[in-house]
């Protein structure tokens, strides 16, 4: 493999390591903040995608149609937060679990039967033929990947260090009846948390959708999402954003080298590898034994 | 004890009787009830009464029917032969599945199944000579000793299977490894304290599971003849999860329950698959949030509400 | 040849020692009790004979076999049973099943017999519930039995954990706070019941227990422990008339000793 090849693929594999980085992202958040793994997070990728979709068939200029869609999946994601997963914030694990998957059971099938699972096209101004750059031939979308990925990890880590309901969320992710104590809403950290996670994955489908169109299958990668949040460590943005990173790459470099029945396996195999012998990944906190 | 006895024979003899009674397609319906009702008694087990989340149900299933076709297709082997053989093979698949469990419980094993679910969705698309790919898998008629199993006599025998799985997962729920399940789910600790071993129980329940599981999908290819891979996605593990959940987690009478009802609202809602997902999605929502002992919970204290006693256990 | 030894056991969390080098013999027929301020180190102590942590350092041997670090589940199995502070019985369950639970170490059928229903599994089946009845018996629980233990009282729930806990068939049985929560009739009785309980089933009895008043009717010999070391050990007598265990409870809310 000569170095402009291994560039060439390092470049792709942090591209789509990008997009397992925000979303895996999308998922640390809600759980830091209430300990609930939001299942329907790939749903909400699709749900985004396709809330551009509409805006821009209103003939909405991209420029607008992002913040607009970033925000009205905010709310989406505030709702189902308010609707559904506070009345069950206490229960047994086994019903948050499987009630974050009926709510994605529900959006995927609302969306396929508005859309059918037809594969629609959302072209951004970006877009375009592979650009040269050097000895290397980029496409220009991995590079709006890459980029919004890494100002991404800068807003977030500002937003959480330097605002007020930034470190509310913090406080509220390690204690939340001190939290409480000294004042924090709760409920709002929580609103805000899944509203974040929401507009984060709407982030995700947007940059997705030039690359592989849009259809109600987007979300499937969220699996890939929580295998990247596992290496990472539930509990660990930081994490997140590594593990998506790092799953990316070693995906890419896997079926350069050994074809693509085995880059499917690598997830899987890391999942397996890291749940049986670091579960709480490299920078979670470490968990009870069972 | 009348009363119970009646509840039990009325149906029974309606089920025996409906050869007589309904046309193919209702008896065609009939049958994938009695599959799915095979298939929650087993999840039923691991989920409802050893506390253990399973997303990848439906693939065990899956492994069943692939196993028990290629075995007939492929090797030339008797479906009474095949049959057992397809649920020997997913519950060993199965039990490989306790080894992660022993250390990991609620949100990190239902990632691992969910994992496993994609390996398995994974190595039926890659190795299409065995599985058909994504085209699936087209059976001939199973048969049972030389005679074509079809018909009424296809329709007695996957009632007789299901009866005997039936009494297999009361016997087994009431047994000492029943009671080992509920244990290990309320309190691992106290299990412990009683000389119960948790990473063995867990194996058990998982193993029970799979096998009921593997009936299920062994009985899938004689009745449907095909097998379509997509059918074994995610979407299946949650509705057969509704089954339970709806029915009431933990008991038998409730996997019934659940798998009767639910199986057929597809059928009424007489539409593509979207509309059963909404449904499903629905339902299941509102059953976890409003009625978490589902069904038969419900029954239950209902009927002390009306005898003015306690809550029944 | 004392029924359970401790050799130098060390036992600590997150760089805190809760238990820092105790030794003691417990010999088979005793009632031993383990009274201490609150952070003695007790509660550590008994974890870590049942199993449930891991000692950082010593050795603890049960009937002339090493049991340290040994899964809960086999330590159990051996014949160590206890009782749980907070009751810790399956709640939705009925007193009978609860015990019946119990009963699983030693009434014993395979799984295809389980699966079949008949032959050995039923006739094991009748045995135990005829013997989760006669517990149920020995501890006026009787007409409770059908009854789901969430409703029940706390004392209540106390007899039924104490059943739970005989029906493994213990050879030692740690009790954890038998008494707290009980009115002081309700203790009395206990009390007798233990030591009538020690004596016909020939159970050893460790109790960690913070009444003083009912440790020093209940116990033969009672071992002090004071900021995860053993302060003194002796008859009830001695202890209470043992000035640095007094001196030690002395900041403590001390309305038993």
């Amino acid at each position: 493999m000569t170095w402009r090849i291994g560039l060439q693929l390092a470049l792709s594999g942090l591209s789509v390591g990008s997009i397992y980085a925000i979303i895996a992202l999308a998922l640390a958040i809600p759980y830091k903040a209430s300990r609930v793994l939001n299942f329907a997070q790939g749903e909400l990728v699709t749900l985004g995608a396709y809330i551009g979709l509409v805006l821009t068939s209103y003939g909405l200029p991209y420029a607008a149609m992002v913040p607009a869609t970033l925000l009205i999946a905010a709310v989406f994601g505030l709702l189902i937060e308010r609707l559904f997963i506070r009345p069950i914030i206490g229960a047994p694990e086994f019903t948050l679990v499987i009630a974050t998957f009926a709510i994605g059971l529900i959006i995927r099938a609302l969306i396929r039967i508005h859309w059918q699972d037809n594969n629609f096209f959302l072209p951004a101004p970006y877009a375009g033929p592979a650009l040269a750059i050097g000895p290397l031939r980029v496409n220009p979308s991995y590079l709006v990947m890459i980029g919004t990925t890494a100002a991404l990890v800068c807003l977030l880590a500002l937003f959480f260090q330097r605002t007020k309901l930034g470190k509310a969320m913090r406080a509220a992710a390690v204690n939340q009846t001190g939290a409480r104590l000294i004042g924090i809403r709760v409920g709002t950290v929580f609103g805000s948390a899944w509203a974040l996670a929401a507009a984060l994955g709407a982030l995700a489908g947007l940059l997705l959708a030039p690359v592989v169109g849009i259809n109600p299958e987007l979300g499937h990668l969220v699996v890939k999402a929580l295998v990247a949040a596992v290496i990472g460590g539930f509990g660990s943005l930081g994490g997140a954003v590594f593990g998506g990173l790092m799953l990316g790459i070693l995906e890419t470099y896997a079926g350069a080298l050994f074809g693509a029945a085995l880059k499917e396996i690598i997830p899987f195999a890391l999942l397996i590898a890291f749940l049986l012998v670091r579960p709480q990944g490299l920078w979670g906190t470490a968990l009870v034994r069972v | 004890m009348r009363f119970h006895a009646a509840l039990i024979a009325i149906p029974a003899l309606l089920l025996l009787a409906l050869p007589l009674l309904a046309g193919s397609y209702q008896i065609y319906l009939v049958e994938l009830i009695l599959i799915n009702v095979v298939a929650a008694i087993g999840l039923n087990l691991l989920t409802g009464n050893c506390g253990q989340i399973s997303l990848c149900h439906a693939s065990l299933i899956a492994i069943g029917a692939y196993g028990t076709a290629l075995l007939t297709t492929g090797w030339g082997v008797t479906y009474i032969v095949a049959l057992p053989a397809g649920v020997l093979l997913t519950t060993l698949l199965g039990a490989s599945l306790s080894y992660p469990a022993r250390r990991l419980s609620g949100l990190y094993l239902a990632l691992v199944t969910l994992g496993f679910l994609e390996v398995v969705s994974i190595a039926i698309e890659e190795f299409p000579n065995f599985t058909g790919g994504v085209r699936g898998l087209k059976l001939p008629p199973p048969e049972l000793a030389g005679w074509p199993l079809k018909a009424a006599g296809l329709y007695y025998f996957v009632l007789g299977v299901t009866a005997l799985a039936i009494c297999a997962g009361w016997n087994i729920r009431r047994s000492r490894y029943g009671r080992a399940f509920n244990a290990v789910r309320q309190s691992v600790i106290v299990a412990q304290s009683l000389a119960i071993s948790p990473g063995r129980t867990k194996l058990i329940a998982f193993c029970f599971a799979a096998a009921f599981a593997g009936l299920a999908g062994g009985l899938f290819t004689a009745v449907v003849g095909f097998i379509d891979p997509t059918e074994f996605d995610i979407s299946a593990s949650l509705r057969q999860i509704t089954f339970i959940v709806v029915g009431g987690l933990g008991s038998v009478l409730g996997s019934i329950v659940g798998a009767s009802i639910l199986t057929l609202l597809p059928e009424a809602l007489r539409g593509a698959n979207e509309y059963s997902d909404v449904a499903y999605g629905a339902i299941l929502l509102a059953t976890l949030v409003l009625a978490p002992k589902g069904l038969v919970g419900l029954a239950g204290s209902l009927l002390s509400r009306v005898n003015g006693k306690g809550p029944v256990p | 040849m004392s029924l359970l030894g401790l050799d130098g056991v060390f036992v600590s969390f997150g760089g805190v020692a809760a238990v820092r080098g105790v030794s003691m013999q417990v010999e088979e027929g005793e009632i031993r009790g383990l009274i201490g301020p609150n952070g003695a180190g007790k509660t550590s102590l008994i974890n870590s004979i049942t199993g449930i942590v891991r000692p950082d350092g010593g050795v603890i041997a049960f009937a002339d076999q090493k049991i340290t670090a040994l899964a809960p589940n086999i330590i159990a199995a051996r014949g160590i049973g206890r009782t749980f502070q907070h009751v810790e019985l399956f709640r939705e369950a009925t007193v009978l099943d609860n015990v019946l639970a119990g009963l699983y170490r030693h009434h014993v059928y395979g799984i295809a017999a389980a699966i079949a229903g008949w032959g050995r599994a039923r006739r094991v089946e009748r045995e135990a519930r005829g013997e989760a009845h006669s517990l149920l018996e020995a501890f006026d629980l009787a007409p409770l039995a059908l009854v789901p233990v969430g409703d029940l009282p706390f004392g209540i729930q106390k007899r039924i954990d104490l059943a739970r806990a005989l029906a493994v068939q213990p050879r030692l049985l740690l009790l954890d706070e038998p008494i707290s929560g009980m009115s002081e009739t309700e203790a009395d009785a206990a009390v007798g019941m233990l030591r009538d309980l020690a004596e016909r089933r020939r159970i050893t009895l460790l109790v960690v227990e913070h009444n003083m008043r009912v440790m020093m009717r209940l116990a033969s010999r009672i071992t002090v422990m004071h900021q995860g070391e053993i302060l003194a050990e002796g008859a009830p007598a001695d202890i209470r008339n043992n000035r640095a265990v007094v001196e030690a409870y002395l900041g403590e809310d001390d309305e038993h000793a």
